[in-house]
C-alpha cells in the first residue's frame, strides 16, 4: 500500500475567510494526499490533531493578522510535543517581512503568499516529505 | 526506521504519538503491521465499541462529539474514528470529520482519529477494526467508529461494533432508499438528528410501524431499537440517546448477545484475513510466474483452455507454497 | 407584460441587420475567424459574440426596459440627474487598534471635510468575543478596531456629536449588529443626542454570519435571520435615519460565486426580509426604503456594469410586482460598490492600482452611490497610508478628470451592453426563482446548498488557473521573473491587546454585577420568545454588559452550526 502524505490543515484562530484553506486542501486531495481539514482551530488543538492523525504536515491559513502571533506558537508547541519532523507551512494575507521572518526565524518551514499556482504548492510538500507523487489513475 | 518493540510498549502505556504512529503503520499495511497486531491482539477484547452511520449531513460527527462529551464526562477514556471517502482517481482525501469536533482546549480523555476509506487493505472494515484495537491497546475504554452510510463497506464497518446507532434527520426522511440501502436493517438504536425541524415526528412513526411490521414478521425479537428525538447542535436528546446506547449495552451484557456478536465477528473476521491471505498469496506467488511459465502462449495457440489453465496454476502454486512451509 | 410602447428599432430594419450580418460573416471573416464564435463568455457564462448589432436588442423597449434616470425601471440610475447633483460618495475605510486612537483618526477625518466615518472592526469584535477572551488571542487590534463595551463606543466618539455625523458602523453579523450599534445609540442617548437626529449604516447580513465567514461558533441560519429582522424592525421603527441592512453581495462574490448570484442572493435575502417583516405587521414601504446594497466589482468590465443596471432593475420589478410597494424610494435600489480584492494578486503589486482603477470605473458607469477602491497592497495587509492615498487619487481622477460624470448612464443604447444587460436580468431573476424553489434563502443556506455553490465555484476558479485558461497578469500570464515586490509597512497595534484587557478588568469593577446578570437571563429568556431582543440588548449594554458576554447569550441560546460542507 502506498504511502500517503497526511496533511493537518486549518484557518488559525477567528479567521473568517473559509474560501482559500478549503480549496487548497480540495487541491491536496487531488494531488492524492490525505487531508484533514480543521475548520478554525487554535494552536492547541492544531497541534493535537497533528498528534492523533500522525501528520507529515501542518497547513495554517492566516488572513486576518494573527499569523505573527499564533504561527510561531503552533512550531513552539509541536516542538514540545516531540513533533519536531511536522512541516509547517503558512498561506494568506501578510506583510513579506513577515513572510521571510516566519521563515527564517520562527521555524515556519515555507509561507505561500496569495495566488501561488496549487502546483508549486504540491510540489514544494511531496519534496519536503521525501516521498513521490502518485501517478493519477484514470 | 522505527524501535518497533520499544514503540509499541509506549503505545501500550497510553502515549499518543506512539498509538498515532502505529495506526499509520497498520494503515497503510507496512511491513510491521502483522508484529504490530500479534503484539497488541492479548491487550484487546473489551472496549464497547460503538458504530455511527447514516446519509451525508445527518449531523453525525457532531452527534459523535456529544456522545464523546458525555462519556468523558463519565471518566471513560474515548477513541473515534472516523471514516470518509477517498477519491477513486488520486486515492487522496479530504477528512472533514474534527470540523465538529466540539472548540474547546483538549481537556478531554479521547482521541480522535481520521482514516481514508480508500486505503483499506482486505477491507475497510478490518482496517478499522484494527486501528481500533490499537486504539484499545492503549486504554481506550470506548471507541466510536463513524461512517457515511452511503455504501456497502462503509455499512460493514458500523456492522462490525457492538451497538450500531443509525442517524437520520427529518429530511432523510425517504424511508424506500433507506431501505435500499441497507441502513435501516443493521440499527440497534435510531436517532433522528436535527428534531427541532419539521417532518421529524412522522419519520419516527414511520419507524416504528416498520420496527412493527419486522416483530411481526420474525417473531419477538429480544431488542427492539429505541428511536430517540436529537438536536445535537441545540444539545436536546443528548441524555436519552446516551441512556439508550448504554440500555443496549446491559441488554448485551445480561444475555449471551455480546459475547455471540463478538465471536461471530471474529468469526467473519478469520475468513475474511483468509481471503486476503490467499489473494496476496495469489499475487505474489502465482500471478508473477504466469507469464514466465509461458501460459500466455499456450492460450493464445488454443493449446488450452483459460478455465483449465487457472486450475493447473493454483494447483502447482499451492503445492509449492505449501511445500515451502 | 403590457403591449409595446416604444421599441428601439422597427421590424424590417431589424431582418434587413440579420441578412446582413450573416453575409458580413460568411464573406468577409476567415475560416479561422469563423470557427473560434461560440467559445467566449462572460465571467458569469454569458455567450460573447463577435461583434453585437441592434438584432441582438430587438425586443428592447425603451420605455419599459430602460425607461429615464430617476424614473421606472430605474436602469440608467436611481436620480434624475445623477452624479451631476451628487456625486458618488468616495468611501475608504479606517479604524485601527483601540477606540481611543480611532477617535483621533476620526477627527482627522472630520477637520479635512469628511462628513460620514467608517469603523472597521477586529475579528473577536466581528465574531462577538471580547478582547480578553482567549479565542481572541492574535487578532486583537488587527485589521479594525477592537469593542467591547459601551465605553468603547463612547471612547470612539468623545468630543463628535453623534447628531452630526454619519457613521457607517461596519457590523458584518445580524449578532452584533443588535450589539454594537446598539451601544451607539445608548451613547447617544446619554449624550442627550435624540435618536431622530442619529445617522448612519450598520451591515447586518445573515449570510456573512452563516456563509461567507467560516467560523468555529456560529449561529443557525434561521436564528441569524431573526436576529437580522430583529435589527431591521427595530431600527426603522426607532431610529429613523439609520440604514439598518446593507445587503452584502460584495463579501458573497469575493466568497466566491458569479455576478448573478451575487446579486441573486442579496435580493433573494431581501425578500425573505421583507416578507419576514411583513409577517410581523409592517408595510412594505415602512422598510424597503431603507433597504440598501452592496456590489463587487470584478473584472469582467462590461458585464459588471450590466450586472448594476440589472439588479436595478430586478429589485424595480420585485418591489412593485411582488410587494405592491409604492414609495419611490423603496422601488430603487441604491447600492454602494467595492473593487474586488479578491482580483488583486500579491505578485507585482503595483498592476492593482491598474486593476483596481479599471473597476472602479465600471462602477461609476454602472451608476453606484458611493464607492471604495480597493488598495494595491491587499494582498499583503490593510492599506498602508500611502496605498490608501493612492486609492483616494484614483477615485478623484475618475470624478474630475475622465468627464465621464457628466452624462447619466453613458453606455447606455450600446448593443453589447444592452444586451448584456438583459441577460443578466433574465440570470438573476432566474437564479432567484431556483432559490425560492428551494424554500426560500434561509432553507436554501440551512441545506448547504450555498456552501456546495461557492465550494464547488472556487474549486472550478482555481482549476480555470491552474490550466491557464483564465489568465492573471503577473502571474500565470507573463509571470513575473521576482517572486517578492517591494517593501510594504503594515500598522501594527501589539499594544490594544494589553489596553483592551486592564479597560475590561476595570469595566468588571465598576459595574453592577447583579444588574448584569439580570439583563443576560432577560435576552436568555426572550430568544426563546417572539418578541424583538433590540430593547433588551440596549438595555444590558448600558448596564455595561460586554459584547462578549450577549453573544455567549446567543451562542448558548440558539445553538451553534456547523455547516454542512460535504
Amino acid at each position: 500500500m502506498t504511502r500517503k502524505v497526511r496533511v493537518v490543515i486549518a484557518k488559525l484562530g477567528l479567521d473568517i475567510h473559509w474560501r482559500g484553506v478549503y480549496l487548497v486542501s480540495q487541491f491536496l486531495k487531488d494531488a492524492g494526499m490525505e487531508v484533514v481539514y480543521l475548520g478554525n482551530q487554535f494552536p492547541e488543538q492544531i497541534v493535537e490533531a497533528a498528534l492523533e492523525e500522525d501528520a507529515d504536515i501542518v497547513g495554517l491559513s492566516s488572513l486576518s493578522g494573527n499569523h505573527m502571533t499564533l504561527g510561531p506558537k503552533v512550531v513552539r508547541m509541536l516542538g514540545e510535543k516531540g513533533l519536531d519532523h511536522v512541516k509547517v507551512y503558512m498561506g494568506g494575507v501578510m506583510a513579506p517581512d513577515d513572510a521571510a521572518a516566519l521563515e527564517t526565524e520562527h521555524g515556519i518551514h515555507k509561507v505561500f503568499l496569495p495566488d501561488t499556482p496549487m502546483a508549486k504548492i504540491v510540489e514544494h510538500m511531496y519534496a519536503s516529505v521525501g516521498i513521490p507523487r502518485p501517478q493519477p489513475q484514470a | 526506521m522505527h524501535d518497533l518493540p520499544a514503540l509499541i510498549q509506549k503505545s501500550l502505556q497510553g502515549d499518543k504519538r506512539s498509538t498515532a504512529r502505529l495506526i499509520s503503520l497498520i494503515e497503510r499495511a507496512d511491513p510491521a503491521a502483522p508484529f504490530i497486531l500479534e503484539q497488541i491482539y492479548p491487550h484487546t477484547g473489551n472496549a464497547y465499541t460503538i458504530g455511527i452511520t447514516g446519509p451525508p449531513g445527518a449531523g453525525k460527527s457532531t452527534l459523535v462529539d456529544r456522545l464523546v462529551q458525555a462519556f468523558c464526562g463519565q471518566q471513560y477514556s474515548v477513541g473515534v474514528i472516523a471514516v470518509d471517502p477517498a477519491s477513486p482517481f488520486t486515492g487522496g482525501a479530504l477528512l472533514g470529520d474534527r470540523v465538529r469536533m466540539k472548540h474547546d482546549r483538549g481537556d478531554r480523555d479521547c482521541f480522535f482519529r481520521s482514516m481514508s476509506a480508500g486505503k483499506a487493505m482486505g477491507g475497510l472494515a478490518g482496517a478499522t477494526q484494527d486501528a481500533a484495537r490499537v486504539l484499545e491497546a492503549s486504554g481506550r475504554q470506548i471507541i466510536l467508529i463513524e461512517t457515511v452510510g452511503v455504501g456497502q463497506s462503509e455499512l460493514d464497518v458500523a456492522k462490525a461494533t457492538d451497538t450500531v446507532l443509525v442517524v437520520l434527520t427529518p429530511e432523510s426522511g425517504d424511508s424506500v432508499q433507506m431501505m435500499k440501502a441497507g441502513l435501516l436493517e443493521i440499527a440497534d438504536v435510531y436517532a433522528i438528528n436535527k428534531s427541532d425541524r419539521p417532518g421529524a415526528d412522522s419519520l419516527s412513526r414511520a419507524l416504528q410501524v416498520m420496527l412493527d411490521r419486522k416483530t411481526m414478521a420474525g417473531g419477538t425479537p429480544c431488542w427492539r431499537p429505541p428511536i430517540c428525538l436529537t438536536s445535537a447542535s441545540l444539545g436536546q436528546g443528548l441524555p436519552e440517546l446516551y441512556g439508550c446506547i448504554w440500555n443496549h449495552h446491559d441488554h448485551l451484557r445480561k444475555t449471551s448477545a455480546l459475547e455471540e456478536r463478538r465471536k461471530s465477528r471474529l468469526q467473519a473476521e478469520l475468513q475474511q484475513k483468509i481471503e486476503a491471505e490467499l489473494a496476496r498469496v495469489v499475487r505474489e506467488k502465482i500471478l508473477g510466474e504466469i507469464e514466465a511459465a509461458g501460459w500466455l502462449e499456450e492460450l493464445w495457440a488454443r493449446k488450452i483452455d483459460p478455465l483449465t489453465a487457472a486450475r493447473r496454476i493454483v494447483a502447482a502454486g499451492f503445492a509449492e507454497t505449501t511445500g515451502s512451509k | 407584460m403590457s403591449a409595446k410602447k416604444n421599441p428601439l428599432f422597427n421590424e424590417s430594419g431589424i431582418q434587413q441587420i440579420e441578412t446582413d450580418h450573416a453575409a458580413w460573416f460568411e464573406t468577409t471573416l476567415g475560416q479561422a475567424d469563423r470557427a473560434v464564435e461560440g467559445r467566449f463568455f462572460t465571467h458569469s457564462g454569458i455567450p460573447v459574440k463577435l461583434l453585437f448589432t441592434p438584432a441582438d436588442i430587438k425586443d428592447l423597449d425603451y420605455t419599459q426596459d430602460l425607461g429615464f434616470p430617476g424614473q421606472a425601471p430605474f436602469v440608467r440610475g436611481v436620480y434624475p440627474n445623477m452624479y451631476r447633483g451628487r456625486l458618488f460618495t468616495v468611501r475608504q475605510l479606517a479604524g485601527l487598534g483601540a477606540p481611543e486612537d480611532c477617535n483621533l483618526r476620526i477627527k482627522y477625518l472630520l477637520d479635512h471635510g469628511a462628513t460620514g466615518v467608517n469603523i472597521l472592526f477586529d475579528l473577536p469584535t466581528i465574531r462577538g468575543y471580547n478582547s480578553d477572551d482567549p479565542e481572541a488571542e492574535g487578532n486583537v487590534g488587527a485589521c479594525g478596531a477592537a469593542v467591547d463595551s459601551i465605553w468603547d463606543i463612547d471612547a470612539f466618539f468623545k468630543d463628535i456629536d453623534l447628531g452630526k455625523v454619519s457613521t457607517s458602523i461596519v457590523t458584518h453579523l445580524p449578532s452584533t449588529s443588535i450589539v454594537i450599534p446598539g451601544m451607539y445609540f445608548a451613547v447617544a442617548e446619554q449624550r442627550g443626542t435624540p435618536w431622530s437626529r442619529v445617522a448612519g449604516t450598520c451591515q447586518n447580513d445573515f449570510i456573512m454570519e452563516t456563509c461567507v465567514g467560516s467560523a468555529p461558533e456560529i449561529l443557525p441560519p434561521a436564528a441569524s435571520f431573526r436576529l437580522q429582522c430583529d435589527v431591521v424592525e427595530w431600527i426603522c421603527k426607532n431610529v429613523p435615519r439609520w440604514n439598518p441592512i446593507s445587503y452584502n453581495g460584495y463579501n458573497l462574490r469575493e466568497a466566491g460565486t458569479d455576478a448573478v448570484q451575487e446579486v441573486a442572493i442579496a435580493i433573494s435575502n431581501a425578500i425573505a426580509t421583507a416578507e419576514e417583516l411583513i409577517r410581523r405587521g409592517m408595510h412594505i414601504d415602512d422598510f424597503a426604503p431603507r433597504m440598501s446594497f452592496f456590489w463587487d466589482l470584478h473584472n469582467d468590465f462590461f458585464e459588471e456594469i450590466a450586472k448594476c443596471r440589472a439588479s436595478r432593475k430586478v429589485w424595480h420589478r420585485i418591489m412593485t410586482e411582488r410587494f405592491g410597494a409604492k414609495n419611490q424610494k423603496s422601488l430603487l435600489m441604491r447600492f454602494h460598490v467595492q473593487t474586488a480584492g479578491v482580483t488583486l494578486p500579491a505578485t507585482e503589486p503595483y498592476n492593482n492600482i491598474a486593476r483596481s482603477a479599471l473597476q472602479g470605473l465600471a462602477a461609476v458607469l454602472g451608476g453606484c452611490q458611493s464607492l471604495h477602491i480597493d488598495s494595491y497592497d491587499e494582498a499583503y495587509s490593510a492599506p498602508t497610508e500611502e496605498a490608501a492615498l493612492i486609492s483616494l487619487r484614483t477615485q478623484q481622477i475618475i470624478q474630475t478628470e475622465t468627464g465621464i460624470v457628466n452624462t447619466v448612464d453613458p453606455l447606455a443604447g450600446s448593443y453589447y451592453v444592452e444586451y448584456l444587460t438583459d441577460q443578466m436580468t433574465q440570470r438573476i431573476t432566474a437564479a432567484i426563482g431556483q432559490i425560492e424553489d428551494l424554500g426560500g434563502l434561509v432553507k436554501a443556506v440551512e441545506s448547504g446548498w450555498l456552501h456546495r455553490e461557492i465550494s464547488a465555484y472556487n474549486y472550478k476558479y482555481q482549476r480555470s488557473i491552474e490550466t491557464g485558461e483564465t489568465k492573471v497578469v503577473g502571474v500565470n500570464y507573463q509571470p513575473a521573473e521576482k517572486e517578492a515586490c517591494c517593501s510594504i509597512d503594515v500598522f501594527k497595534y501589539p499594544e490594544t491587546y494589553t489596553r483592551q484587557k486592564a479597560k475590561l478588568e476595570r469595566l468588571r469593577g465598576e459595574r453592577d454585577p447583579r444588574k448584569v446578570r439580570e439583563c443576560l437571563a432577560v435576552i436568555r429568556d426572550k430568544c426563546h420568545s417572539d418578541e424583538n431582543l433590540y430593547p433588551y440588548t440596549i438595555a444590558a449594554v448600558k448596564n455595561l454588559a460586554t459584547l462578549g458576554e450577549i453573544e455567549e447569550v446567543f451562542r448558548e441560546e440558539f445553538g451553534l452550526w456547523a455547516f454542512p460542507l460535504y
